[in-house]
């Protein structure tokens, strides 16, 4: 009796630890914070800071886009809300926009934030109603980053200048 | 074997190297899955093993044993596997000329000691010099060749070096907690092997000395 015990709590105890290993594998999660954020949205009892999401748009509004991602930072730690996401990829586009150039380390930030937030997002798809921005879905975001990325003739268009950030 | 080593134990064992085997930490936290080689190498592993009596799969699976426990069995047999896969993937150089010569120092080590038909006592040991030996050269020589050189003396002769090497020996750099994790994973993966269900003495004693005869 006690031999079976132990071979089923075995069992279970193996069966979840190799599920643990197999998410965190599919996952790739950076932080011990990312682990923890990511268990928790598996079960839906993920949270985001509401207050310090409140910050970062006020960071975000005034243009100040370093703080605006360390106020992100600490509303969604580990990476898990699409919302907050799309955000922290925004600011990346509007901080790396430049009338002549694109900084293409910031948007190559950005577009991995903006992957991050579709994979979160219900079926990918992630749509923003706030009117103070021109790109309200992912998709939208993600082909201007690309195209900031990409290099072709275009790029040598001088009428590019006049082209307005979104 | 006790049911808690069989059930808990092994497989516990056998995971946490098979979850740290990939471990990579450098900017950021990677975790690699096992390269198709090291599955090659992983099966021709547990062959050694099972040959050499270190591991006896009719003591895991078998039709005296209870439903449960032959499940237990199944998945010690695949988290070895797992684990196997993964310390060749933790031992082996990430790019370049070494991990080919790599590779083909451990299908030749080990096709030579299957060949050799070693007791369980030797294989386990020349299990422990092959894995040592990889440990050495790729977190103490490849490491400090890779490393960026501080005085500009060591610099040029860096750069010489990997001008003479066309860039082929060089490889990427870690976080120093990579050869640590690296260390306790091997030392983890090799006492998991000990703890394998060998197979009966008296039996492999007998098999050994039919195959003499007959050679």
């Amino acid at each position: 009796m006690r031999d079976r015990m132990v071979r089923g709590i075995g069992l279970a105890l193996t069966l979840g630890y190799a599920t643990f290993i197999a998410w965190l594998y599919v996952q790739q999660p950076q932080s011990a914070a990312e682990v923890t954020g990511g268990l928790s949205a598996t079960i839906g009892s993920y949270r985001v800071d509401t207050a310090a999401f409140e910050d970062g748009m006020a960071f975000f509004r005034r243009d100040q886009f370093a703080a605006a991602r360390i106020a992100f930072e600490r509303a969604d730690p580990a990476h898990q809300d699409p919302q907050v996401q799309f955000y922290v990829a925004y600011s990346y586009y509007r901080q790396g926009w430049g009338r002549f150039y694109q900084d293409d380390k910031l948007f190559a930030q950005g577009l991995e934030a903006v992957n991050r937030a579709m994979a979160r997002a219900p079926d990918g798809r992630i749509r923003v109603d706030d009117p103070a921005l021109q790109m309200r879905s992912g998709e939208e975001l993600k082909a201007e980053l690309e195209a900031g990325l990409r290099r072709d003739a275009s790029d040598f268009n001088p009428a590019r200048i006049l082209r307005p950030r979104k | 074997m006790t049911a808690t080593r069989e059930a808990i134990a092994l497989p516990l064992v056998f995971l946490t190297v098979t979850l740290f085997g990939g471990l990579r930490i450098a900017d950021g936290v990677t975790l690699l899955p096992p390269p198709l080689f090291a599955l090659v190498l992983s099966v021709l592993l547990i062959g050694l093993l099972v040959r050499c009596g270190a591991l006896a799969p009719n003591r895991l699976v078998h039709t005296s044993r209870s439903m449960l426990a032959n499940v237990n069995g199944v998945i010690v047999m695949l988290a070895a596997f797992l684990a196997s896969a993964q310390a060749f993937n933790i031992a082996t150089p990430e790019s370049g000329a070494p991990r080919v010569v790599f590779n083909l120092v451990y299908l030749v080590l080990l096709a030579n000691t299957i060949a050799a038909s070693p007791d369980r006592p030797r294989a386990l040991r020349s299990l422990l010099v092959i894995f040592g030996s990889a440990f050495i050269v790729k977190f103490v020589v490849l490491a400090a060749l890779s490393h960026p050189a501080e005085g500009p003396l060591t610099r040029v002769l860096q750069v010489l070096f990997e001008g003479v090497t066309l860039g082929s020996v060089t490889q990427g750099i870690f976080h120093p907690a990579t050869g640590y994790v690296a260390f306790g994973t091997l030392i983890l993966y090799l006492f998991g092997l000990v703890l394998l269900p060998a197979a009966d003495e008296e039996r492999l004693n007998r098999t050994l000395v039919t195959r003499r005869t007959l050679t």
